[in-house]
């Protein structure tokens, strides 16, 4: 997969903040100025643990949640604070989302055909009802399904199949931007491979871009091109797969990697995970500006930590 | 060898549940044991049947389950160190509450907040075991408790006692757990997927803590997972289950490193390792049987790029091939055509053993 990078980003978020206020004196800042971007036909993986903000920054940019600050602009629009009704039907055609649980985010009393369609309905790209269950079928195919899966209902499907339905519901609006969150961690070992290979081949035939959100590191080191790092809502480590894997420089980014177990047992059996603790390391998020290591990758921090980290 | 003591040995082992859609046929005979000291590990994909072996085990089932033949042999010492070794299936529930649950052999279970009690502070929880089956004085049972915590690695542990589980981290909370788990000196300890729920960092720490707390006091334990990462980093010996049956048993190293059932090898490859610069996965086709469609032969067939005939008529025996080395393919009968595997498998299996060489002296 050749990504044009001296392109217009498809995605370019800046200065993003989400802040939840929870109470008159105390306002959870879920993420705080985060800047990344993603180019088309691109996979861009976001990891951290679970509370870092990953998902809330998909939610954000995806607009489910109003930004407290930053700007968003993708394909040339800015979404970030109020949309014109035309940007923002442009928004909701060309971004689609594939959740963690698919049985969760399919609605229970309705057929897939009718799931899958919801979208050209509302958007009314069809003209009849014919060519819409043509369009259904077609990306049913595409999904790896059978055209007689359309008048089923989602409980009938194992747990792979329903994250399929998941996908063709994303897939059917042609987005140029695809949010994948957690969305292959409810599923088997055997099965993640299944839909990250469908992934990859969509992601092949259409060029559309995935902004991937994960815990699992193997898995977002196989699919992304460049990655993110998060931890409290902070963006500390982002560049490319190889960038980040081969040449950690964040502390924090060095024991996320080493804590991933390897499946090679005379390796793993002698092997400590690097610990990691926020309070004790006396690193500032919030104090730390980015700084360019070269290529894309970028890391935050103060000027002396960059300085002894390199 | 003579001098390994068996503390658990399950022979034979066939359970079905029978629900509103028919009998599920979840336990087709499965043989595991476990010796003293030692860590086996249990893989397998959602519904192999991996959690119910091992509330078997524990004398938990649910009560629309009927064992349909088998044994669990248990083996255990009195308090005055007489050996004793009972049939767990054959006891009553009563007993199995008295004399083995929490106290000879102790369960993590997966999800933290869902197994501790959110109406309880946790050193009410941790003592509560001691109290129950020692009739320990709240005193003692309180000093163990404080002692269990620091175990487990919780600053504080004094003020710890006091809280709630809801004002506790994900990672922390599994601590508490495990040090409920410890409470009563369990001979044998059962892990059902304990990280599942967790971050990678904490899943680290906390297999890190059940491995040197392992080391110490010299216990069995029994790790169910579907993580084939974790399994290397704990494991002595390696059971790979596939729709209620043991498709391949082995040491750590005959799973990693010379695996033999066309299911091992999917799995294995079907897991990205950091090194892979593959294409494309290779993954298992299809998806896991409906236990409750019984089919004659081998239950992987159909997903089994390398089947023969004789899969879909008879089941495969067990093939050995070490002295601890068992396989569950026809493609190990000396009849069966010789079937390499896939040559990505292979590449990353010499790749693994050459980067333990590399690192083997230093780390």
């Amino acid at each position: 997969m050749a990504v044009n990078y001296n392109t217009e980003p498809l995605l370019k978020v800046t200065g993003l903040k989400q802040y939840f206020k929870v109470s008159h004196t105390f306002t959870v800042k879920a993420v705080d100025d985060v800047d990344f971007e993603i180019y088309p036909g691109e996979t861009y993986g976001l990891v951290g643990e679970s509370g870092s903000g990953k998902s809330t920054i998909g939610r954000s940019v995806i607009r489910l949640y109003d930004p407290t600050a930053g700007s968003i602009r993708f394909n040339g629009m800015d979404i970030s604070g109020r949309m014109k009704a035309s940007d923002q039907k442009a928004l909701r055609t060309q971004m689609q989302m594939i959740f963690q649980d698919p049985m969760a985010s399919l609605n229970p009393r309705k057929k897939v055909e009718d799931i899958i369609g919801e979208g050209l309905d509302i958007h009314h790209m069809c003209s009849s009802g014919a060519e819409k269950r043509e369009r259904v079928r077609a990306i049913l195919e595409k999904v790896g399904l059978a055209p007689e899966h359309a008048s089923r209902y989602p409980h009938q499907f194992s747990g792979g199949q329903r994250q399929r339905v998941g996908i063709a519901r994303a897939l059917i609006m042609n987005p140029k931007l695809i949010i994948a969150d957690e969305c292959i961690s409810a599923l088997d070992v055997s099965i993640q491979a299944q839909v990250v290979n469908l992934m990859k081949d969509i992601q092949e035939e259409t060029g559309t871009a995935y902004l991937f959100i994960a815990h699992d590191l193997s898995m977002v080191k196989y699919i992304s091109d460049r990655i993110g790092v998060l931890h409290l809502g902070h963006l500390l480590e982002t560049g490319t797969t190889d960038e980040i894997f081969a040449h950690p420089v964040h502390p924090y980014t060095k024991s996320l990697l080493s804590a991933i177990p390897a499946p090679n047992p005379a390796l793993e059996k002698r092997r400590v995970a690097m610990s990691y603790d926020y309070k004790t390391s006396g690193i500032d998020y919030n104090a730390g500006t980015y700084h360019l290591l070269g290529g894309t990758h970028y890391v935050k921090c103060t000027d002396q930590e960059f300085a002894a980290w390199k | 060898m003579a001098d390994k003591e068996k503390i658990l040995d399950i022979k034979d082992l066939d359970i079905s549940f029978k629900t509103t859609a028919g009998v599920v046929h979840a336990i087709r005979g499965v043989d595991i044991d476990l010796f003293t000291g030692e860590t086996v590990a249990i893989v397998g994909e959602s519904g192999s049947g991996k959690s119910v072996t091992m509330k078997a085990a524990m004398g938990i089932l649910a009560s629309n389950a009927t064992v349909n033949r088998g044994t669990i042999q248990f083996s255990y010492h009195h308090a005055d160190g007489s050996p004793a070794t009972v049939d767990i299936l054959a006891q009553p529930k009563k007993w199995i509450r008295d004399h083995i649950n929490g106290k000879r052999i102790a369960m993590v279970f997966q999800d933290p907040m869902t197994s501790l009690n959110p109406t309880m502070s946790i050193g009410k929880q941790i003592m509560e075991g001691m109290i129950w089956h020692f009739k320990t004085p709240k005193a003692e049972a309180y000093a163990k408790a404080v002692d269990l915590l620091r175990e487990v690695g919780i600053d504080d542990p004094e003020k710890r006692m006091k809280n709630y589980p809801h004002q506790l981290s994900g990672g922390m909370r599994q601590r508490v757990v495990i040090a409920i788990a410890l409470s009563c000196n369990p001979d044998l300890l059962i892990c059902d997927e304990p990280t599942t729920a967790l971050d990678v960092t904490i899943q680290a720490k906390i297999i890190e803590l059940i491995r040197r707390l392992q080391k110490e006091r010299g216990i069995s334990v029994i790790y169910i997972t579907h993580d084939l990462g974790v399994v290397a980093k704990v494991a002595d010996y390696v059971n790979v289950m596939y729709a209620g049956k043991i498709v391949e048993k082995g040491t750590v190293d005959e799973i990693f490193y010379d695996p033999r059932h066309p299911y091992t090898w999917g799995l294995l490859s079907a897991m990205p390792d950091l090194d892979t610069a593959d294409e494309r996965l290779y993954t298992i086709p299809g998806s896991p049987p409906n236990l409750l469609y019984e089919k004659p032969g081998d239950a992987f067939a159909p997903r089994n790029r390398y089947a023969l005939v004789v899969d879909d008529k008879a089941e495969p025996p067990m093939f050995k091939i070490t002295e601890d080395h068992y396989v569950a393919s026809w493609l190990l009968d000396p009849r069966a055509p010789k079937v390499e595997m896939p040559a990505e498998l292979k590449a990353r299996i010499a790749r693994m053993k050459e980067e333990a060489a590399k690192h083997g002296g230093e780390l």
